[in-house]
């Protein structure tokens, strides 16, 4: 390997290459295109279902959303809804009470499941893990199946059975237990209540400066919690001097509903270019060093058209695809205030769906037990006791011991995780075991478990769609009814599309909440 | 004081494996003596005294239940037994039913191979054995003392539970400590003991038959065996056996490379061929076949196998790269066209065919200069194509052609082999796209980067059921047309789309953990960027993604079930929706749920317990 | 040519390999480069020094375009480096890299982490390939570990596995960063060893190491470099016994 004559195999190149040559043009060539193919073929398919589409008569669009639904629903808060558009609403409401109240359960259940895995006590561990695995390995759909068709095969509903007669019943109709609810009087109570808040934070602040500056207790939470207190029984008997909100409200309302759409239209627009032009500023902020602007790449090239790009493809979303966006912004903001407005104050306008006009001096919450109207029937909703029907309660049921089983081995694994060095450590620090697991390993193993705990609440979230297999009007069956009856089966997917993407999300932002705040807390 | 302490490297995936069992155990002390285990393990403290009795009582309560309702007299289990058939193949034609038994065989016999040749099989000590074995006694007996029977039931169980136990016992005590500990059996060996247990039960026990008469009433055959599978079910056996033998004869004789990768082609065209030729037996029309179908597979062996030898030419440069992409564009144009230049075809599906295999041919030519290095490798890079197009076009023309089976509609899988066929096919589906999907969101490409995480995000961000939905309803719009495609097939689409973004999100755990040292020690050696993906990264990151790929394929097998909302006739459907629906069996539901329940809940547990040996054998994170 | 030849190319009456000339590179807005020019004749060993963060691991990976480079330029054997696919093949293919961390391929044997770039890239038939491989590794020291994989081989043994790596692409120039420093006391000499038999067989070669001995016993030239710039440049006897720049003077009393 000796190479005495060098220059034989020298290439004389200089200037640019060729672009096929160019590692940067080809870069960018290559991703182009794909894009640009894959826009095609989108745009292709789009072609050929349009074409489809009318052939067969259908149209797609979300007129529906708007005119008469023509359907009746099993259950929810409406079950004549108006419109299609009120329709899915019921269908959302429904789905959001079972993926809260199933969140809510799901998570005690799997907290104490995972603390009897972990138990030294054999039983109690072995009857943990035979929970787990059974649940886990059959699927979610065949379980809501078979707890429906167990459901189904209860006692009827009659007047003097159930576990405890007139507090809980379960029978073939459900599940019914008495229930606390939302009574006219509860926004003024509200209005109380956050005052109560702000009040109560200032003195927290207040009694944790004098323990410091004094080195004595102050009772700081005992302090709080009186607080609140205080404004929550002095509010339930005064709350209706906030009955005057009501005016203010109203009148944001008519201010609002003013708007002209091309106003919010040109803000909207103004506001997108702004924050792009914001973030290209700070990113060159960033790159500028006292010797100068530092030499950028391609790659940070991109970044600052691609922020520019997402301001104008916000603008098209807004001027061409969806024109009505700004209407409907305006429209339903307004409506959100007069709705609001309506819960303050005497208001006869505003009527129950009985006629009566609500009572604001009322009580802020009431109660009642289950209700038979008749052997066969519980009385559904209104202030009657909280009624899962059969196929509520078989979902409910199904998706909470599912995710139960899930979240169980996620706080065992956390708290697994933390515990070996950890207790060890707290135990030479002379804390008590209680002491050490309160103040040492569970922030830690909740730290640990958050992240794919909230992976658990998005999964329970898309699985509350299952209730379709046993015919629970959610947002998927009632989207379901809407195309066998107009046929509109793109516009209705691509509303369960933006529904769930936005609950994901919602759960996203709430857990990354929580995740930063808790990687504050350690620091 | 906790800063000092290193937090705890975990990562969301780790939750998704199940931690092994020993963790959670309490520790075994062999020298323990029982009273002295109870007095630690039960009532240890006054609170545990109470837990143990709480838990105790509601133990005892739900196995009583259980037994309770699965023994009780108005059971109709004559619903399942008569229906069993339904439930496994819905309605395949009774005289053709040997071709289910061949399809499972050929399946079974190459699994049994496979598990040889990759050494797929773990071992098993005699002390677990005896465990197990005492265990299942054990069970037994709780049976036969909780179980509502009648007396001389009760003493037939507490019987049998007390000769099993006897077995292990005799198990554990005829060898010593030593030899129980350290003699190990195949567990391939100790699987098919328990199916020859199985196999040779169908031919002693007296399983009720059961079958709809002529009147449509259920006619019970008292007494006599459940002859219609006692000989297909032993033949199976067999070729479990024979095949796993002959695999271990000829294990260290065969090309060990080669042969896994022969192997692994064959599980890939398995579902097919299971599928497509066995089960559905095309009625090949010879005239056409001989007259078309032929000629034309031979153009493309033939004017595609030219083009590839050309293009992997040592001297042709970009030049073969080109060729390949004006190729792939002419393709993609006779797609979107709707020009029928190739008209002179007599149908749409040649058509299809013609099209695919040019697509086909572009992207293999991309490969091309790969191979440029001497003519045997350029050879082999040809008879890849040429094998590929044999395949293709056999499975197209297979495809194509009507059904020699007399059935009403194309469903005519069901039940439990449309379950395993539709799962098999999203794993298919669903692993190149995820690991494309992978790639796209670790590179350093940002386009691609953006499209991949949008894609991965919002597939995930929804329900598997509008997918559904919408593959099944909307999916048949979106095609050109003429061009049609069997609910089946579209169900397989979205579903395989679907988990590949589950997919993509396990590998991108692997290609993660590659350390940046592999890429740009593959990239100084002067490896394309292909190349480096190809024997580099991908490797690497697949083997690091094994365990949550197993856990994803458990995961696609139970999210099967949900095709049955959706209206295909998988066992679900049969048991929540058919049986019900008999007139002897009305309202038969739980039945055929429980039974349903217990078949997934076997394979999924199975499955998921395979994968974590399969963990501690790869040895993770010491390599 | 002649304009090709640098001081210290003419010095040696050969010509360079690489030139690197005004070269920067940022990393956001960090320079870890500030106009680097220097030059290696060919067959020239060149020792890098300087302290931790200095940039010589960021030039030395932007000679072999691992890192990008923004300004200046950079020619290797006459072939400047742009983003011409062509020069970064060409390039690629004449310089071999050994890295710290060996960075061996961990799911191939050692035959076939040798062969894989000339079998794929240089397109060599398997059979030849092989034959090379082992004629290399013979040369490292280590035929016999052909079967096994870098998991099973000792440090020193995989750092040569690395080398026979690189030089099985046949390239002229091997850069060498920090080869020893991930390596225990007793295994360093073996690698070193491999590393002085080629510069005795003429490569050139381009080294960053803390090795001092080997920098005095084997280089032609050392360059200092510090907070991205070449600070001194010179022959290792000029360097060890009578820097010029202060700079220089302080790090070799924190380092010897
Ligand atoms: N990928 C990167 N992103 C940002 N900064 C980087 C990156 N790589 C290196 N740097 C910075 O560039 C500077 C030079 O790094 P370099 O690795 O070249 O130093 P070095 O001289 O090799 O040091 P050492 O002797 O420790 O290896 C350092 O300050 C480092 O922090
Ligand atoms: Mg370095």
């Amino acid at each position: 390997m000796t190479m005495t004559e060098p220059s034989a195999s020298r290439l004389e190149v200089s200037g640019k290459p060729p672009f096929y040559r160019d590692v940067t043009v080809v870069k960018w060539l290559v991703q182009l295109a794909t894009l640009f193919t894959l826009i095609f073929i989108t745009w292709f398919l789009a072609r050929e279902a349009g074409d489809n589409l009318r052939a067969k008569g259908l149209t797609s669009g979300f007129e529906f959303l708007g005119q008469p639904a023509g359907f009746n629903v099993s259950e929810g808060i409406d079950t004549e809804p108006a419109t299609g558009g009120r329709a899915l609403w019921v269908g959302m409401v429904t789905t959001f009470r079972l993926a809260i109240s199933g969140i809510l359960a799901a998570t005690i259940l799997g907290i104490l499941v995972g603390l009897a895995r972990l138990s030294n006590n054999w039983i109690v561990n072995r009857v943990g893990s035979v929970f787990v695995e059974t649940i886990r390995n059959i699927p979610l759909i065949v379980q809501i199946v078979l707890l429906f068709a167990v459901f189904g095969s209860l006692s009827r509903v009659e007047l003097d059975s159930g576990p405890i007669n007139g507090w809980l019943h379960v029978t073939n109709k459900g599940v019914s237990m008495p229930r606390v609810f939302i009574a006219d009087g509860f926004y003024q109570w509200l209005v109380f209540m956050l005052i109560g808040l702000v009040v109560a934070r200032f003195v927290r602040k207040n009694r944790i400066a004098a323990q410091e500056a004094t080195g004595e207790p102050s009772y700081s939470g005992l302090a709080t919690l009186g607080v609140l207190l205080l404004f929550a029984i002095v509010g339930w008997f005064i709350h209706p001097v906030f009955g005057f909100i009501g005016g203010p409200l109203q009148a944001i309302s008519d201010g609002i509903a003013n708007i002209p759409q091309v106003a919010v239209q040109v803000a909207l627009t103004a506001l997108a270019f702004f924050a792009a032009a914001l973030w290209v500023k700070r990113f060159r902020d960033s790159r500028r060093t006292p010797a100068g602007m530092a030499a950028l790449t391609d790659d940070d090239w991109f970044r600052q058209i691609f922020a520019f790009v997402g301001a104008a493809a916000a603008a098209a979303f807004l001027w061409l695809v969806w024109p009505g966006f700004s209407d409907w912004i305006v429209n339903s903001s307004s409506d959100l205030f007069r709705v609001l407005a309506d819960k303050f104050g005497d208001n006869p306008e505003f009527l129950d769906a009985d006629g009566v006009a609500r009572d604001r001096d009322g009580a802020p919450f009431g109660w009642a037990r289950p209700d038979i109207v008749q052997p066969g029937n519980f009385a559904n909703y209104g202030d009657q006791g909280l009624t899962m029907s059969q196929g509520f309660a078989a979902v409910f049921f199904g998706i909470v011991f599912y995710t139960a089983a899930f979240i169980a081995e996620i706080v065992r694994g956390g708290i697994l995780a933390v515990a070996k060095g950890q207790s060890e450590a707290a135990a030479a620090l002379g804390l008590s075991r209680a002491q050490a697991l309160r103040k040492v390993i569970l922030p830690q193993a909740f730290r640990v478990a958050l992240p794919p705990l909230g992976n658990q609440y998005l999964n329970l979230t898309k699985n509350t769609s299952l209730a379709v297999a046993v015919g629970l009007s959610e947002v998927v069956q009632i989207g379901q009814t809407v195309i066998s009856q107009s046929g509109k089966s793109l516009s209705v997917f691509v509303i369960w599309m933006s529904f769930y993407l936005c609950c994901s999300l919602t759960i996203s932002v709430i857990v990354n909440f929580f995740n930063v705040r808790m990687k504050i807390v350690e620091r | 004081m906790s800063s000092s302490v290193v937090p705890p490297n975990l990562t969301p995936e780790d939750f998704e494996v199940e931690y092994s069992e020993e963790a959670s155990l309490p520790p075994e002390d062999p020298s323990l003596s029982p009273s002295v285990w109870i007095q630690k393990n039960l009532f240890s403290s006054p609170s545990s005294a109470v837990l143990t009795v709480v838990f105790s009582v509601i133990a005892v309560l739900t196995i009583r239940g259980l037994l309770a309702f699965i023994l009780g007299e108005e059971r109709q289990w004559d619903a399942i037994a008569t229906n069993s058939r339904l439930m496994a193949a819905q309605g395949y034609p009774l005289d053709q039913f040997v071709r289910i038994w061949v399809a499972f065989g050929s399946l079974i016999g190459l699994a049994g191979f496979s598990a040889a040749i990759f050494r797929a099989s773990g071992t098993i000590s005699l002390k677990r054995i005896a465990i197990w074995v005492m265990n299942i006694g054990v069970a037994a007996g709780v049976i036969g003392l909780l179980a509502p029977l009648s007396s001389s039931g009760r003493m037939g169980w507490i019987i049998a539970a007390l000769v099993v136990f006897g077995v292990g016992a005799a198990i554990w005590f005829g060898f010593g400590e030593e030899r129980r500990r350290s003699t190990f059996i195949p567990s391939i060996w100790v699987l098919s003991g328990f199916a020859l247990i199985g196999v040779i039960s169908l031919w002693v026990v007296p399983y009720g038959h059961y079958f709809l008469g002529e009147d449509g009433r259920a006619t019970v055959e008292e007494g006599t065996v459940a002859f219609s599978t006692q000989m297909p079910w032993t033949v199976m056996w067999a070729i479990l056996v024979v095949s796993h033998l002959v695999g271990l004869a000829v294990r260290d004789r065969l090309p060990a490379q080669a042969s896994k990768g022969f192997l692994g082609l064959l599980w890939v065209i398995a579902p097919f061929v299971a599928n497509w030729i066995i089960l559905r037996d095309p009625d090949f029309d010879y005239d056409h076949v001989f007259s078309t179908d032929i000629p034309m597979a031979l153009a493309f062996i033939v004017i595609g196998g030219a083009v590839l030898w050309a293009q992997s030419s040592s001297t042709i440069g970009e030049t073969g790269r080109l060729l390949a992409i004006a190729i792939l564009l002419a393709a993609v144009y006779t797609w979107v066209s709707r020009i029928e230049f190739l008209d002179f075809l007599p149908n749409w599906s040649m058509l299809q065919k013609a099209r695919l295999s040019m697509l086909f041919l572009g992207l293999y030519g991309l490969a091309a200069s790969n191979f440029s290095r001497d003519n045997a490798t350029r050879r082999a890079y040809v008879a890849g194509w040429v094998i590929f197009m044999v395949i293709f076009h056999w499975l197209v023309t297979a495809v194509n052609s009507p059904s020699t089976l007399n059935i009403q509609s194309d469903t005519y899988l069901g039940g439990f082999t449309l379950t395993l066929f539709i799962a098999w096919l999203t794993l298919l589906v669903s692993f190149p796209i995820g690991v494309v999907m992978a790639l796209g969101r670790t590179s350093n490409l940002p386009i691609f980067r953006l499209l991949s995480t949008g894609y991965i995000e919002i597939i995930r961000g929804v329900p598997l059921i509008t997918i559904l939905f919408f593959f099944a309803n909307i999916l048949l719009f979106f095609l050109p047309e003429g061009m049609e495609i069997a609910k089946v097939a579209a169900v397989v689409i979205g579903y395989g789309l679907f988990s590949a973004a589950y997919l993509a999100e396990n590998v991108r755990g692997g290609l993660q953990s590659i350390r940046r040292g592999q890429f740009e020690a593959a990239d100084a050696l002067g490896l394309t960027t292909s190349q480096r993906t190809a024997f580099i990264v991908l490797p690497q990151a697949l083997r690091v993604s094994i365990p949550p790929l197993v856990g994803q394929a458990i995961a696609t097998f139970k999210e099967t079930a949900l095709v049955a909302i959706i209206g295909l006739n998988d066992f679900l459907r049969i048991a929540n929706n058919t049986i019900p629906a008999q007139t002897d069996f009305v309202g038969a539901k739980r039945e055929g749920l429980l039974i349903v329940s217990a078949i997934y809940f076997v394979v999924a547990f199975s499955m998921s317990k395979y994968s974590q040996r399969l963990e501690k054998r790869l040895g993770l994170g010491t390599r | 040519m002649t304009a090709n030849m640098s001081a210290s190319g003419m010095e040696l009456g050969r010509a360079d390999m690489i030139v690197s000339d005004g070269v920067d590179k940022w990393y956001g807005d960090f320079q870890a480069l500030k106009g680097v020019t220097a030059q290696v004749a060919e067959r020239e060993v060149v020792v890098v020094l300087g302290p931790s963060g200095s940039g010589k691991s960021t030039w030395i990976r932007c000679i072999n375009r691992l890192e990008v480079h923004q300004g200046g330029t950079i020619a290797v054997d006459g072939v400047e480096l742009t983003n011409d696919t062509r020069n970064i093949d060409k390039i690629r293919s004449d310089v071999g890299m050994v890295f710290q961390q060996f960075n061996l391929f961990p799911h191939l044997t050692v035959m076939d982490n040798i062969t894989l770039a000339p079998r794929w890239v240089r397109k060599q038939p398997k059979a030849e390939a092989e034959t090379k491989a082992m004629e290399l590794l013979e040369r490292v020291g280590i035929p016999e570990q052909a079967a096994k994989f870098p998991g099973q081989l000792s440090g020193g043994q995989q750092q040569r596995v690395a080398i026979a790596r690189s030089l099985a692409m046949e390239p002229r120039i091997m850069l060498f960063d920090e080869p020893t420093s991930a390596l225990d006391p007793e295994m360093i000499s073996e690698v070193l060893e491999v590393m002085k038999d080629l510069a005795r067989g003429g490569m050139t070669m381009m080294v960053v190491t803390h090795e001092m001995g080997f920098a005095r016993e084997v280089a032609d030239r050392i360059i200092f470099m510090e907070s991205g710039e070449i600070v001194e440049v010179g022959t290792p006897e000029h360097f060890f016994t009578n820097p010029t720049e202060d700079r220089t003077k302080l790090f070799l009393s924190q380092i010897l």
